[in-house]
């Protein structure tokens, strides 16, 4: 559907941390004063809550409460990596049906071991896949890259080429945690770690937050004088389901993307920040969007110039290969980088001409398959 | 104080759903799904088929296969695995039609490519209750 009176109205974000234990309350609550601080709005103008994280505490209306938001509308955005973009979603739904005016949405993470009662992930799937000493997401992706590899003839080059020119785009990105530049044979000899997944195909975690903040077209005029509209959106969740035997190359971001690109044309969009919990996650969502075909995705990238400064800029402040994976704020940076570009604000690797991005959001590895969650959105500067 | 116990190898937590192809495995069948309306076959066990959500019957596989996709797995999610690595962990396609999560155990498996036959084995776990479909490369 294309949206016509949501925008985007604000963000905010934590410092990034390998060590800290603060706890992901005080995560959520410096993201979120970031952005009232940049919105000028007051708490109590927020009317809705979204929280999107593997951490206790997790029940919306709980943290709410512990936050001290009296809202009129919750949110658990249990989507996994897909949390960022669905969340929005749903806060947009809320807003075009005038239930609230001003939503914000949280993504965080923090390693506080305090609170015992610290999630499983349901896609770890105890009885069938942890009982054989798997290595968690890095092998489950790892079996997809290498059928991406063996079928498509894509190289470790061309999958390597995408780490290096987001770490490119990470030197002048403050938030990032890795900004030391990175060159091939860095990204090769990396150490094995669920072969062909290597050290710099997977993301650091860490704890922090990112925050956004959503409003209706009326009051987003009067919050800020850079409203940023919601274009388009769409999700799938658990694409091939029924299949047994599923195409393990292709995720449900090719439903996502039909449905997207039946709204906006792939030439109008300026860059494109994919959720890349690895290099051929991005690689495979560039395919499944129709920027190539299907198995196009090596050559794909070794044509175009993926930094910041190129033809075809991804993930323009690192991604969370290079800023770091706080949790499931990880699908919240994308959507946070997209404002910060289409507002003119990413300073040291803004791109040149930024008028419309596309966000994606995928999560849930999945028994088999490939992703359980896929959600994407375009959003421009009017 | 109590001494810091040494982590252990995951078992499954066998639930009603499951029940029925933890005790195949343990008497050295593997089990798939099969629905009783459309006759789908399906894995892994769930309540109800996956096309008609009709009610569904076990059937014991043929056990063999074709690696579908692998990894070697060097830092394994539990600790308790690492003296064990690589693991060769396995997407096997079985011959009834749906993808398999497993491992490749045997002398051979350094050997494994995409497409290569496989067969099941069945192996003990630290519980005697519980045995875990595996493959080998079938030549």
């Amino acid at each position: 559907m294309r949206r016509k009176k949501v925008c985007f109205v604000g963000y905010g974000s934590t410092e990034y941390s390998r060590k800290s234990e603060a706890s992901v309350l005080w995560y959520y609550a410096d993201a979120i004063r970031d952005a009232l601080r940049q919105t000028g709005l007051h708490k109590k103008e927020i009317r809705g809550l979204s929280i999107t994280t593997q951490v206790s505490p997790d029940y919306s209306p709980h943290v709410a409460e512990q936050l001290g938001l009296e809202v009129d509308w919750v949110l658990n955005g249990d989507y996994g990596g897909g949390g960022g973009v669905m969340s929005v979603r749903r806060a947009a739904d809320a807003i075009e049906c005038g239930h609230i005016d001003v939503a914000v949405l949280v993504g965080g993470n923090s390693f506080d071991r305090s609170n015992p009662t610290q999630r499983q992930l349901e896609y770890q799937r105890g009885n069938f896949v942890d009982v054989y000493g798997y290595g968690g997401p890095n092998s489950l992706m790892a079996l997809i890259q290498r059928l991406h590899m063996t079928q498509y003839g894509t190289t470790l080059e061309q999958i390597g080429k995408i780490a290096i020119a987001q770490r490119d785009n990470a030197l002048n990105n403050p938030q990032a945690l890795f900004r030391e530049p990175m060159s091939m044979q860095d990204y090769l000899n990396s150490r094995m770690i669920s072969d062909p997944i290597r050290l710099f195909d997977c993301v650091m975690p860490c704890s922090g937050a990112e925050c956004v903040v959503l409003a209706s077209e009326e009051r987003a005029k009067k919050i800020t004088d850079k409203p940023i509209y919601l274009v388009t959106d769409a999700e799938i969740s658990h694409y091939q389901v029924a299949n047994m035997l599923p195409d393990k190359t292709t995720f449900g971001m090719k439903v996502v993307g039909e449905r997207i690109f039946s709204e906006v044309k792939h030439q109008d969009i300026n860059l494109v920040e994919i959720y890349d919990d690895y290099p051929i996650a991005v690689m495979i969502q560039i395919e499944d969007l129709g920027f190539c075909k299907k198995g196009d995705g090596g050559k794909f990238v070794d044509a175009h110039d993926l930094t910041y400064r190129g033809n075809f800029p991804v993930n323009t402040g690192g991604g969370e290969l290079s800023v770091g994976q706080a949790g499931l704020a990880g699908g919240f940076l994308h959507v946070v980088e997209a404002l910060r570009q289409l507002r003119g604000e990413a300073d040291g690797h803004q791109v040149k001409k930024a008028e419309r991005a596309l966000v994606t959001g995928i999560g849930w590895l999945n028994y088999g398959r490939n992703l359980g969650t896929t959600a994407a959105l375009v959003m421009e500067r009017r | 104080m109590a001494e810091a116990r040494a982590p252990q190898k995951s078992l499954p937590k066998i639930n009603k759903v499951d029940q029925p192809y933890w005790e195949g495995a343990a008497a050295g069948k593997l089990l798939l799904q099969k629905c009783k309306s459309c006759g789908k076959v399906q894995f892994f066990p769930r309540v109800a088929c996956v096309d008609c959500f009709s009610e569904l019957d076990w059937i014991e596989s043929k056990g063999t296969g074709k690696v579908h996709t692998f990894t070697l797995v060097r830092v394994p999610r539990n600790p308790a695995f690492k003296e064990e690595v690589p693991i060769y962990y396995i997407n096997v396609i079985l011959d009834e039609g749906v993808i398999m999560e497993s491992r490749l155990v045997g002398d051979a498996k350094e050997k494994v490519k995409l497409g290569d036959r496989v067969k099941v084995v069945f192996q003990q776990t630290h519980d005697p209750n519980i045995k875990l479909p595996c493959f080998e490369l079938a030549n």
